[in-house]
């Protein structure tokens, strides 16, 4: 089918598809006042009749839900002499403030701007709260009121106008800041956190190695025990308190007017001897008895100091452990350490030092001298430590005083 | 029915002196005589006692070598009187697991020591010299063994003289009279070190020692020498920390100020 070329379009649709099917609606433009507004204005404004009457629906009845006021305080002449005088504000002051409020509808940036007179939005605020607060205070007494009316009376009267100046001055603060400002605040913030942490811990052990370092202070007065009657009694209360012990420490002399108990025995058990030589012998049985329980003539050979020591016998000593030990253990042990870290900067020391890896002779002398070097070590280690944290803080410090 | 086990003695200590370590030759050795292919060394690893001491096989009964698990028969045990010793050959070094048995009177477990199985030459310059030309290294060390607490069986052989016997020479005294173990030699026999080096091939200080020799009371006294020569560089370097942290203190003490003043 050929396509009808007529004008310069050609047609597709039939016209009368677009022609309305139904009678048109009634519009009329007439002027009616204002709901909202409290003068007088008339608006015009085209409107269009509902379906089906003529009639034409008020305009402003749809937006009238909108009209919300806001709650403001009313008092009279009478509430206002008892209640709400105050020496920076008048009363018409404080009247115009209410109404500028009710009239911005309680927005206070836009009260503050558009008040006239050298108030900041602060003290608007403050006297609004403060007459609020008395009013509904009147109304309601404190008693009466329910839990959140409580809170809102107690959020108006608690209202201090310097505090929240400063607080709005700081968020401005805040919100100018620079990123490299903010930066360094986070890294202070964090060093700080962490020397507060730490402060403790630091003081005491600086305190510790300090008393290390320094004369060793006794707690206790030494000069009570300067005559021989007291330190006969210090010798015989130590005896007795070291015999309840497992293991005596504390060998008695025999001689029963040092050793107390012993020797005070005999003599108060045999009250009715005559002063004969009885009693001396008696007495000199019982003294041997102390001296029995001394460990030499606990080995079931005798042996002369000489031959003790030809057979490597060592006698009369504490805490020994059980079973068999090597001494050379004890010229190894001490150089390893917990962490292998550690462990590298014992050995870093001790070639430092000039002690070799290997000590092949573990005998007591060498050990004890092995000892000595590597209580030296431990020291050096704890001050090299303790060097490193206070450099620390005197970098901080620095930084502080710069 | 009588205790297996007689009481401890308290607060007692047995000690004995010993040697571990090992010889090693460069192949071929007259010791040596068949080495197979490959193993460029032949060594010969031990535990002795002191030349001078009591006898080892009182206290130890046997001993367990357990060599690299790449040798036949891995675990060598020798048992006393035997000089408790293994010679074998090989090319590489490798520590030795050492386990002592010990008399049954002293109702001990029996423990474990480890040596290194030295082969190259090691030391200073100089020593290293003189192991390969006489092609002989050693690797040794003295061990001391000590016993805690030992049981009273145990206690009395450990101190009886016939721990010397094996030092001494039977010899009569004249004619008609019994035949007695006499002692020849320069230093009386005792646990302890001896005062000088025995049989003194290498009497003077360094590690190169064989049999024994060098153990004495003088290379103790050097060994305490060097002990607190390194002491005493230790409190040097103690000093001077002590300095630095008075030092410190002040300073914090002047920027504590300073920093209050701001």
């Amino acid at each position: 089918m050929a396509a009808k070329a007529e004008g310069p379009q050609a047609r597709r649709f039939k016209k009368s598809q677009f022609r309305s099917h139904t009678r048109p609606a009634h519009w009329s433009a007439e002027e009616t006042p204002i709901a909202a507004r409290p003068d007088q204005l008339q608006a015009r404004r085209w409107r269009r009749a509902t379906q089906g009457t003529d009639e034409v629906a008020l305009p402003s009845a749809k937006f009238a839900k909108y009209n919300v006021k806001v709650e403001v305080p009313i008092y009279d002449d009478e509430t206002y002499e008892k209640h709400l005088t105050s020496t920076e504000w008048t009363r018409e002051e404080t009247d115009y403030l209410i109404t500028t409020y009710r009239e911005y509808n309680g927005k206070w940036p836009i009260i503050a701007d558009r008040y006239e007179g050298p108030r900041s939005m602060e003290e608007l605020k403050a006297r609004f709260y403060h007459v609020s607060a008395t009013i509904f205070g009147i109304r309601t007494p404190i008693s009466g009121m329910t839990a959140p009316e409580f809170a809102h009376y107690d959020t108006l009267s608690t209202f201090d106008p310097a505090k929240e100046t400063a607080r709005k001055r700081l968020a401005e603060g805040h919100l100018q800041r620079r990123q490299d400002e903010v930066d360094e605040e986070t890294v202070l913030l964090s060093e700080l956190q962490r020397i507060m942490l730490h402060q403790v811990s630091l003081d005491s052990e600086r305190e510790d190695l300090r008393r290390r370092l320094d004369h060793p202070q006794a707690n206790t007065n030494g000069y009570q025990y300067s005559t021989s009657q007291s330190l006969t009694q210090l010798w015989q209360q130590l005896l007795a308190a070291d015999r309840l012990k497992k293991n005596q420490r504390l060998r008695p002399t025999g001689n029963s007017n040092f050793d107390g108990l012993p020797g005070a025995t005999p003599t108060s058990a045999r009250p009715r001897d005559s002063i004969s030589g009885m009693p001396g012998d008696r007495r000199q049985t019982r003294d041997s008895l102390p001296s029995a329980t001394t460990a030499q003539s606990v080995l079931p050979v005798d042996l002369s100091k000489a031959e003790l020591s030809r057979y490597g016998v060592l006698i009369n000593q504490d805490k020994l452990p059980s079973g068999v030990t090597f001494a050379s253990d004890r010229l190894s042990k001490p150089r390893i350490a917990k962490s292998t870290l550690q462990t590298d900067k014992i050995a870093a020391i001790l070639t430092h030092a000039g002690v070799p890896e290997l000590i092949p002779l573990p005998t007591p002398a060498v050990i004890e001298g092995f000892e000595g070097v590597m209580g030296k070590v431990h020291a050096l280690l704890e001050m090299r430590k303790l060097a490193e944290k206070e450099e620390q803080e005197i970098r901080v410090r620095m930084a502080e005083a710069a | 029915m009588p205790a297996p086990t007689s009481k401890r003695i308290r607060n007692t200590q047995l000690r004995r002196h010993f040697i571990i370590g090992n010889e090693s030759y460069v192949l071929p050795h007259p010791l040596f005589p068949d080495p197979p292919d490959g193993h460029t060394k032949g060594w010969k690893v031990y535990v002795r006692p002191l030349p001078n001491g009591p006898d080892m096989t009182t206290w130890l009964k046997k001993v367990q070598l357990k060599l690299h698990h790449t040798y036949a028969n891995a675990s060598r045990t020798i048992e006393a009187p035997g000089p408790f010793e293994v010679s074998e050959t090989g090319y590489g070094e490798f520590g030795v697991e050492i386990r002592l048995y010990f008399a049954p009177e002293s109702s001990e477990k029996a423990v474990y020591r480890e040596h290194y199985l030295v082969l190259a030459p090691y030391g200073t310059d100089e020593q290293k010299a003189r192991q390969e030309r006489e092609n002989l290294v050693v690797s040794e060390r003295l061990e001391t063994i000590e016993f805690n607490e030992p049981t009273h069986d145990f206690f009395k052989t450990m101190v009886s003289e016939d721990q010397f016997e094996w030092l001494k020479v039977l010899e009569g005294r004249g004619k008609g009279r019994k035949k007695e173990l006499v002692f020849h030699g320069e230093t009386e026999p005792t646990a302890q070190l001896p005062e000088r080096p025995i049989a003194a091939v290498h009497g003077d200080s360094g590690t190169g020692m064989a049999a024994g020799g060098a153990w004495s009371r003088l290379y103790e006294r050097q060994v305490l020498g060097q002990l607190q020569q390194s002491g005493a560089s230790l409190d040097q370097a103690l000093e001077h920390e002590r300095r630095e942290m008075e030092s410190r203190r002040r300073k914090m003490e002047e920027l504590g100020m300073a920093v209050a003043a701001k």
